[in-house]
């Protein structure tokens, strides 16, 4: 287990589908790293966000000046979709730690019958290879419990927290919860946390 | 803290903001006055930040109808004494190429910044060319800023020199740091900053050749200004490393964040001389001269092109030292962007270190792609749908800039070529002219009021021969739906007026012009037919609403499509159609009722199969 108690130097990788609100997962953890005192640099891709595509985006604690992880380079991977999380698992150094939702969001060519989803024993079998610590989450259905689908990524995070894969506790995560995100889904998103955390 | 406005917030506050909302803090602590803009990624949310705003009285700001216009715009305002910023995407400063090379000339009292947001490794753009070039070029100082607290300061800056130099400055970003996210601690917001008093004067404002024969010489004296102002300015960061040491590394961008994180990894911090470089044009010779002296060997880090390393090759020649210059290599390509692991081995090599960066590791193989794709709902999907019904692979589709250039994927297939904004017309022209093939052109609304207009009257009064099928959904859907002309009236509220393209078509001298609904797949493919049995230069306004634009409206779709019946025509659609919103559940077709807008254009493609289910 030693391989994923926190450092105060870190680098997170989230991957996600669009629409699916990873950047505002991203946005939530770092504002947490800025309540908890951490220097902190997060980067993002725009552009093709909304249109089905996959979204990626990092945060990077502890002093690292560069807005990007590379392969190989990540302590931490998030990913809220699990095709997605496999897609991104070049970026996680071995011995990192995965955290993934276990909801798959099948892209149109697997929809349409022209491409095989893998089997999501497979896609754990294949990061197991490489992760020190691999949890898989039912976001959605923690989400929908919380109030809203959305906030399955709040949950998530909740988990990575509670395995002490981030240098903060979920007390720090819920205070950006209530700074970063709107007062309307405050609520839902405290109670997904804790889910996740508890999960 | 993201609800809060960047009009708020006094000095020492410190906040977690985009680069692009960095630069827009800097710009409102130098009190700029005018912004004007022409969206693209990786720069809009600089004017999106501004707009939503709204300026309070402190500024005016407005989205141009392209990147030339908005740089006039914002020349003409500086003219009038003017701060003003103009913000764009890399390849709009080709656009805006032409006022810029003569603004620089001319100079500009008020002060004028110009953005580049640069996309190396292409993110969102169709290339990735170093707009480092246009500083040089141009003759314009050149800030890079590497950090979001960077963004800000340099921009505030960088007006600050504008002004007192009076010569436009370019502000470079790369996707990276525009769109990275850093703490920046604030400033004050000025007061009121006055207006620079207007002179007349032709003899400096008129570049007839006397006088750009002169104002050359002065622009010359301005960036020799600038030098010394870079020279001891904040702007280089040099740092030495052990005694003993003969190695340097010079480095500028993106790529003085990917140093500082190898030479730390790698416990290299001693290992060489650092310099980083804030201002990239004009250079620092002097200082950059005595940092080689100390150097036996120096190695340049830059994304791009390699214009610091041949600079700094120049300068070992003429100051006749012996150095060893690397940079640009099999490792450290012009292509794509570094990272901390790329520049680590590199580095690694330079020094002669062994590299403590582990094995690389390779793309998992043969996963099913997920290419952003036409959304449900999209209206561009309708009339890709009847076009290929009526024309098939009888014509050849020029493409144009936006979300409808994501038609080129199968089924649809409706982008044979495309070269950049508005080339659509003008570029189908000439292949019609040369292939004597017939050529349907697509073009939306934003980039038909961009410069399609020009090739549409260029088209009309050279009398060409194509089809342009307007995809007009009412909005700048790519970029995150900035208004243009062609929006409603009530979207665009009291800032700015419609316009009326059909009108402006006709206007141009176009007589076969029709008007139809993209979401109604009969009367569009009978107006598809009719053009198709006509000559010349014919246009088809297909106006449908864009969808995401609806759903950031909150207008929730009434209904649904429903399969009634699977067979022959659930398989066509699957297989022509293509909506995100369909799936296969064993053999058969199923909608996604979360994911359908309702646009009904699968009931009218196969009557048979669909029905409609009421929300």
């Amino acid at each position: 287990m030693e391989e994923c108690t926190a450092r105060q130097r870190l680098r997170i990788y989230f991957t996600g589908v669009g629409g699916q609100g990873t950047l505002t997962a991203t946005t939530l953890l770092a504002g947490a790293a800025m309540i908890a005192g951490l220097d902190v640099v997060a980067g993002e891709v725009h552009g093709m966000a909304q249109r089905g595509g996959v979204v990626e985006s990092v945060v990077l604690l502890g002093g690292w000046r560069s807005p990007r992880v590379d392969f190989g380079e990540a302590d931490v991977l998030l990913g809220f979709e699990p095709l997605e999380t496999l897609r991104g698992l070049p970026y996680l150094r071995l011995g990192g730690a995965v955290f993934s939702s276990s909801d798959p969001l099948p892209p149109v060519g697997v929809s349409l019958g022209q491409a095989q989803y893998p089997e999501l024993a497979v896609i754990e079998e294949k990061i197991r290879q490489i992760a020190g610590l691999c949890k898989f989450l039912p976001c959605r259905e923690l989400g929908l419990a919380a109030g809203s689908a959305q906030s399955g990524n709040t949950a998530l995070l909740g988990a990575a927290c509670a395995a002490g894969a981030l240098p903060f506790g979920t007390d720090v995560l819920e205070r950006a919860v209530k700074n970063v995100l709107s007062p309307g889904i405050q609520e839902v998103n405290l109670k997904a946390l804790a889910l996740g955390a508890a999960a | 803290m993201s609800g809060t406005s960047l009009l708020d917030g006094a000095k020492g506050e410190r906040r977690l903001l985009l680069g692009n909302e960095a630069i827009v803090r800097g710009a409102l602590e130098a009190g700029v006055h005018v912004i004007a803009c022409y969206p693209g990624t990786p720069s809009s949310e600089v004017p999106d930040t501004f707009y939503r705003m709204g300026g309070e009285g402190r500024y005016r700001m407005e989205y141009s109808v392209n990147e030339k216009v908005a740089f006039e715009i914002a020349a003409g305002a500086a003219l009038a004494g003017a701060m003003s910023l103009v913000t764009m995407k890399h390849v709009g400063v080709n656009v805006a190429a032409d006022p810029l090379f003569t603004a620089a000339c001319i100079g500009l009292p008020g002060g004028l910044v110009l953005l580049s947001a640069d996309d190396p490794g292409c993110h969102s753009s169709q290339n990735e060319q170093d707009n480092r070039n246009y500083a040089r070029f141009a003759s314009l100082p050149c800030f890079e800023p590497a950090t979001a607290q960077e963004a800000k300061d340099m921009t505030r800056a960088a007006f600050s020199i504008a002004r007192e130099l009076q010569q436009p400055v370019m502000l470079r970003t790369t996707t990276r740091i525009s769109h990275m996210r850093g703490p920046v601690e604030f400033d004050d917001l000025p007061r009121a900053v006055p207006l620079v008093e207007f002179y007349r004067d032709p003899d400096r404002f008129v570049p007839v050749p006397a006088v750009a024969r002169k104002r050359h010489l002065a622009l010359a004296a301005g960036m020799e200004k600038a030098r010394r102002f870079v020279e001891g300015g904040r702007f280089i960061l040099t740092r030495a490393g052990a005694p003993q040491c003969r190695a340097g590394i010079m480095a500028s961008g993106m790529a003085r964040n990917y140093l500082a994180d190898a030479l730390a990894a790698g416990g290299w911090n001693d290992c060489a001389h650092i310099a980083e470089l804030g201002v990239t044009w004009p250079l620092p010779v002097d200082a950059l001269g005595d940092f080689l002296a100390r150097c036996d060997q120096v190695l340049v880090l830059e994304e791009g092109a390699p214009l610091l390393e041949q600079s700094v090759r120049s300068l070992v020649q003429r100051r006749g030292l012996a150095l060893r210059v690397e940079g640009k290599d099999d490792g450290l390509t012009e292509q794509g962007e570094y990272s901390t692991t790329l520049v680590m081995r590199r580095v690694a090599s330079f020094l002669g270190r062994p590299c403590p960066a582990g094995p690389p590791r390779a793309v998992e193989p043969d996963l099913p792609g997920r290419a952003p794709n036409l959304c449900p709902g999209c209206s561009h999907r309708a009339v890709y749908y009847a076009v290929r019904r009526v024309y098939g692979d009888e014509a050849v589709y020029a493409s144009d800039i936006g979300c409808y250039t994501l038609g080129l994927a199968p089924p649809l297939r409706m982008a044979d070529f495309l070269v950049c904004m508005g080339s659509s017309v003008s570029a189908g022209s000439g292949f019609a002219w040369a292939s004597g093939m017939p050529v349907v052109a697509f073009i939306g609304d934003s980039t038909f009021f961009h410069s399609g207009m020009t090739g549409l009257a260029n088209a009309v009064f050279n009398r060409h021969n194509l089809l342009l099928v307007v995809l007009d959904n009412g909005t700048t859907a790519m970029t995150g739906h900035q208004p243009n002309p062609g929006m409603e009236q009530a979207a665009l509220g009291e800032r700015a007026l419609h316009l009326d393209m059909e009108s402006i078509v006709r206007g141009l001298g176009v007589t076969e012009c029709a008007r139809v609904r993209a979401f109604n797949l009969k009367t569009l493919m009978k107006a598809l037919r009719d053009m198709k049995a006509r000559s010349g230069v014919r246009v088809l306004i297909a106006e449908g609403s864009c969808a995401l634009y609806a759903r950031r409206l909150k207008k929730k779709p009434s209904r649904a499509a429903v399969v009634i019946r699977q067979g022959e025509g659930a398989q066509r659609c699957l297989k022509e159609l293509a909506c995100p919103a369909f799936y296969r559940r064993g053999e058969e077709l199923a909608v996604d009722p979360t994911l359908c807008t309702g646009c009904m254009v699968c009931l009218q493609a196969a009557p048979e199969t669909f029905g409609i289910r009421e929300r």
